[in-house]
């Protein structure tokens, strides 16, 4: 911990892999999007048109998935749900109206974080096989395709609406959340509010 | 585009096979009376300007092993066995302008599949991105996908002559009986009475080919073993793959839920409930 009252939140590696996935995972869903529905086909103009996004949305997915493995290495240990996550789990709807009482004090990640962790995996797993088949259908038998033509948008449903709440709880519902992630501190009451137990182990 | 479009691809209110005209066009394929002359062939790649493709021999009088990019129109030589005889089953194959079709059910690009109110299902290559789904939406196995234009190509049932009054080139170029062209209703007439001199001849199971799992299709069969269009080298029952139809029906409804839900819930909750507190109380610091 830093003496300046700033608690360092994440390494520089951490915020740089952090930032790659968000920008590859944001550029891979509003091209898929532009597929998803006629009325969302306007998003292909803006990623420059149909044929652009068709070529290049595989590699956005390629980078997402590269990036995500990064950081699936650094955090997959701290992310391992325990007895005290399955409680906090149960009780997430107290948490969603700021009604804390009874809740097991999270550590560096509560268990949110952490099955937001496991959604993404388990998804990006999902559509990196689904998306291979999709990105080479002349050479891929039928029977992969069917199937990944149905599961690749269930991931990807999946996972955008992950990301949406994600993005929710990050900017707006916890305030200096943002910062963490951005400049890498947060301040020690931030952390001994949101993450107390992770604050007394660092503060050792 | 012009007006006498029926469906659209990736259009709101396109509805694939939604309104279509009994007396649309259709093209009649009698292969009892197909001699594998393959005329049909050459004048297909005449017509649509396409390069002479060699294909290496391979033991059959096949001029293909399949339809391709550039060849769209293909004599399937089937050499099998019927109730213990050998049997040489020529059939020829091709798009088969189906009522409901699959490849434009799949397609995400607007404009890029149509089906004119002719019936005949056409591919824009302006509009196609190139994404293939097609060829997953087709039970047929029909658009075939060229790796230098990035984009899918299929038979056109010649909409280019048709709509100036001309029959579709191989029709004109087959010098037997076996390929009719007009208004499909009359051709599905025609077709049954011609199945049912063939059971008179003998063929028990002669019958018509025109699968009503596609609601039916635009280019129609005569099929001396109708029990055993396999043998032929057509799908027995084709139907638009029960994923597709999941993924373009109740996935976007379920998906669109999550998506505007996911917007609009998080958006109540920020305005019902507010944000969490920013830090703990002074006191909880524990001194530092
Ligand atoms: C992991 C590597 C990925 C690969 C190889 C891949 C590949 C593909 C391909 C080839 C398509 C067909 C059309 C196109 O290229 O746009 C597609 C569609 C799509 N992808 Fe991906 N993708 C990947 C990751 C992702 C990610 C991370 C998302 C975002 C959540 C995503 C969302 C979508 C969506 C929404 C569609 C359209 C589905 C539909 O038409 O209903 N993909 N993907
Ligand atoms: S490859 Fe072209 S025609 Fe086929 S589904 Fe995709 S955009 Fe439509
Ligand atoms: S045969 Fe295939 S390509 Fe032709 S209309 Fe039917 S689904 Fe489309």
């Amino acid at each position: 911990m830093a003496s300046d009252g700033r608690v360092t939140r994440f390494n520089a590696a951490e915020r740089i892999v952090h930032w790659v996935v968000a920008l590859a995972f944001g550029y891979a869903a509003l091209t898929g999007l532009a597929l998803w529905s006629p009325r969302l086909f306007w998003l292909a103009a803006v990623f420059g048109g149909g044929t652009t996004a068709r070529a290049w949305h595989p590699w956005g997915g390629v980078v997402f998935t590269a990036a995500l493995a990064v950081m699936f290495l650094k955090w997959a240990r701290a992310m391992r749900i325990d007895a005290d996550d399955r409680t906090w789990l149960a009780r997430a709807h107290r948490y969603a109206v700021h009604d804390h009482a009874g809740l097991p004090e999270p550590g560096r990640f509560n268990a949110g974080q952490k099955a937001l962790f496991w959604l993404q995996s388990a998804a990006a797993a999902l559509l990196l096989a689904s998306g291979v088949v999709l990105w080479l259908p002349e050479s891929m038998p039928r029977a992969l395709r069917e199937a990944s033509i149905l599961i690749h948008p269930l991931a990807a449903v999946a996972s955008i609406g992950g990301i949406i709440l994600h993005v929710y709880m990050g900017t707006a519902a916890v305030p200096k959340a943002l910062r963490g992630m951005i400049q890498g501190w947060v301040t020690p009451r931030w952390a001994a509010l949101h993450h107390p137990k992770w604050y007394r182990e660092i503060r050792k | 585009m012009s007006q006498d479009l029926q469906a659209v691809s990736a259009t709101p209110g396109g509805a694939a096979g939604s309104d279509v005209d009994t007396t649309s066009l259709a093209k009649l394929i009698d292969t009892s009376t197909c001699i594998g002359c393959k005329a049909c062939e050459a004048a297909c790649q005449e017509w649509n300007d396409h390069p002479v493709t060699l294909a290496p021999f391979d033991g059959t009088y096949q001029s293909q092993p399949d339809l391709s990019h550039s060849f769209w129109n293909l004599i399937k030589f089937n050499e099998t066995e019927i109730d213990g005889a050998p049997a040489w089953l020529m059939s020829k194959y091709q798009c088969m302008h189906c009522i409901d079709p699959g490849c434009l059910r799949s397609c995400p690009a607007p404009g890029a599949i149509v089906q004119h109110a002719n019936g005949i299902v056409d591919f824009v290559p302006e509009q196609c991105i190139g994404c293939g789904y097609c060829m997953t939406g087709c039970p047929f196995d029909v658009p075939k996908f060229d790796p230098y234009t990035k984009k899918v190509y299929k038979c056109t049932l010649c909409t280019d002559r048709v709509s100036v009054g001309l029959e579709p080139a191989c029709i004109k170029a087959c010098p037997t009986s076996c390929l009719t062209f007009g208004a499909r209703d009359e051709l599905i007439q025609i077709a049954e009475e011609r199945a049912e001199t063939l059971r008179e001849d003998g063929f028990q199971a002669a019958g018509v080919y025109n699968p009503a799992g596609v609601g039916g299709t635009q280019v129609l069969y005569v099929l001396r073993h109708a029990d055993q269009p396999e043998a032929y080298g057509l799908p027995a029952d084709p139907q638009i793959p029960w994923t597709v139809t999941l993924w373009k029906g109740p996935l976007k409804w379920l998906g669109n839920l999550v998506f505007v839900g996911g917007v609009l819930g998080a958006f109540l909750h920020y305005v019902r409930y507010g944000p969490q507190a920013e830090e703990a109380p002074e006191d909880a610091r524990d001194g530092e």
